[in-house]
């Protein structure tokens, strides 16, 4: 019994639930949908449910996994009706048992919703007045605001009653690669390559999204998506794959799900997490090639690490403001920390949210990492190995900077790999200010003057802007505990990490900075 | 004195207000000719954050600075 299915038989919710039955479960929760008489207004007698169910099978039990995998619940499934309903009749369920009655409540809510936006099912109201329409189909509310291709029914405006179902039933295309397969280096033997890679993008966001479009409009054959991020309006300039819609949703999930629709043949797999090194090397091992598109240091060497470390192709590019580089490591040539020995801390150069950026600056980088996965795919040689190039879009000047293997390395493996050794835990986690101040901390915000005079920390705290305190650290007693703070916590934390390293070792870095405290 | 050119990146690029310069320099060293023009522009990142090229190719702080060399000085950047 798969974990989605369609029924065109009334459901049955006691045998639905008695199959998700468990002595390990000490909660069980269920979502029935029903059809209604009225909607928008108007009075319904009866309805419709129609599915593409190849497709909307595979979406379904793509969602009560991730319910699964997100909740961490024991069981669940979702059952939908097709066919003609009548009023009241049970149109769809779903049930979850779980040890909690908080992840069984939290995993239900998340099934029935992404189930209507993102499973292809649509829904013909007929009307008490004779009248019919195609109505409430989301993924259309979703999508652009043209007709999507494969998709094919009319939206929006009611369609008059003698429309027939065939007009409206829905058919994909197949994906064609005629374009690319054309090109000499390409060729059918080149499809078959691509569609047989494997791919891992870290990071879904200004670099990521062309990178991810390119390669699964090309066809490749697995792609992972890694983005412990949820979507901000202000990411919406330079991240084209999104809606104002997806708002707050995760990044990674939104990803795959657009991924998907633009080519169902991609294996897409989404993880929304944080990459760290130990989850992100054991996700690494299932894919040939990595590409670094995070906004930040951290994650940049733990991908250079990563590959370095099993022998890995990866692109890794990062842009500031009008800039942007690139740089292709492969196995056994030159890797980030080559160019960067000691690696770089964040929050002493700025990111996108800090500096500011234009919208295509990332899209250009980000396909440029685009173009350098296919021709590592393809074999086609690329001088951007062994190399960080430059590109200042301000100018349009190119710079090709050569960058051999550190000498240290030659002939082994990456000893700066091998030897870097993980930050001390500097960070804390607090839901109030307050306490910190109750348990002795003194509150030091790091923001410039412009910053704190518009969003003042709410806390007892002193203000001393981040360079003057890396300047004159004297200002700091080394025997009394400081909690840093600023607008996101990569500041603080690398002042924390340089503090420490110059012997204030009660100086801690709040995780997240003020922004984590205004989530509700 | 020597001269070179110099070109900035990134952060370097807004605190110097240019992209590139030539300079007439008597540092020996990129080193060297880092912290004349860091006192000079203002510039905030320490030498420990940077790279140097010169000449198309990564270069180390200590090597010689020729008349005429093309001297890039490259911040990381995060953003993405």
């Amino acid at each position: 019994m798969g974990a989605f299915a369609f029924s065109d038989r009334p459901l049955d919710p006691d045998r639905e639930r008695e199959a998700l039955a468990d002595p390990a479960c000490g909660g069980y929760a269920s979502f029935e949908g029903w059809v209604r008489d009225f909607n928008d207004g108007r009075p319904v007698k009866r309805l419709e449910y129609e599915a593409y169910a190849e497709l909307a099978i595979k979406e379904g039990e793509r969602i009560v996994a991730e319910a699964r995998a997100r909740f961490g619940v024991a069981h669940a499934r979702c059952v939908h009706r097709v066919g003609p309903l009548a009023l009241g009749e049970l149109a769809v369920w779903v049930g979850v048992s779980a040890a909690h009655r908080g992840e069984a409540f939290a995993a239900c809510r998340y099934i029935i919703d992404e189930v209507k936006h993102r499973v292809p099912i649509w829904k013909k109201e007929h009307y008490l007045d004779g009248d019919s329409g195609w109505v409430n189909c989301e993924r259309c509310a979703a999508a652009a605001p043209e007709a999507p291709q494969g998709h094919g029914h009319d939206h929006g405006t009611r369609v008059a009653a003698t429309a027939s179902v065939e007009r409206h039933a829905p058919h994909l295309a197949r994906p064609d690669y005629s374009r690319q397969v054309v090109l000499p280096e390409v060729g059918e033997a080149g499809q078959r390559r691509l569609s047989a890679a494997r791919v891992l993008v870290v990071g879904a966001g200004g670099l990521g999204v062309p990178v991810l479009g390119y390669l699964a409009g090309a066809g490749i054959g697995t792609l992972g998506v890694v983005d412990g991020d949820t979507l901000d309006a202000s990411n919406l300039h330079r991240q084209t794959l999104y809606a104002l819609a997806d708002v707050g949703r995760p990044k990674a999930l939104l990803a795959a799900e657009r991924l998907r629709s633009l080519n169902p043949e991609v294996d897409v797999r989404a993880y929304v997490e944080r990459a760290d090194r130990a989850g992100l090397a054991s996700l690494a091992t299932g894919y040939d090639v990595l590409v670094d598109c995070s906004d930040n240091f951290t994650t940049r060497f733990v991908v250079n690490d990563v590959a370095v470390e099993l022998g890995k192709s990866a692109v890794l590019a990062s842009v500031y403001q009008y800039e942007g580089q690139l740089q292709v490591l492969r196995p056994g040539g030159a890797c980030l920390r080559c160019v960067w020995p000691e690696a770089t801390q964040d929050g002493l150069v700025g990111n996108c949210a800090e500096a500011g950026v234009l919208g295509p600056v990332p899209g250009v980088l980000g396909s440029l990492q685009a173009l350098e996965v296919l021709k590592l795919v393809l074999g086609l040689t690329t001088p951007a190995e062994d190399a960080v190039v430059l590109l200042d879009l301000g100018t349009l000047e190119t710079r090709r900077i050569r960058a051999p293997r550190a000498a240290c390395c030659a002939g082994r493996a990456c000893v700066r790999v091998g030897a870097a050794t993980p930050e001390p835990e500097v960070e804390l986690d607090l839901a109030v200010l307050d306490e910190a101040v109750a348990d002795g901390y003194v509150v030091v915000d790091l923001r410039d003057a412009r910053e704190a005079a518009a969003d003042p920390a709410p806390v007892r705290h002193l203000h001393i802007p981040l360079a003057e305190l890396l300047a004159e650290p004297s200002r700091l007693d080394s025997k009394q505990r400081y909690l840093l703070l600023c607008a996101r916590g990569q500041r603080s934390l690398a002042a924390a990490r340089t503090l420490r390293r110059s012997g204030f070792m009660g100086v801690w870095s709040l995780r997240g900075g003020l922004a984590a405290r205004r989530v509700t | 004195m020597t001269t070179v050119r110099v070109q900035y990146y990134a952060v370097l690029r807004e605190q110097a207000g240019r992209s590139d310069e030539e300079v007439a320099t008597a540092a020996a060293t990129p080193a060297a000719l880092y912290e004349e023009l860091r006192a000079r522009h203002g510039l905030t990142l320490a030498r420990a954050q940077l790279r140097v090229a010169i000449d198309g190719e990564f270069a180390d702080w200590q090597a010689p600075l020729n008349d005429g060399a093309r001297v890039v000085f490259i911040p990381p950047v995060a953003g993405g």
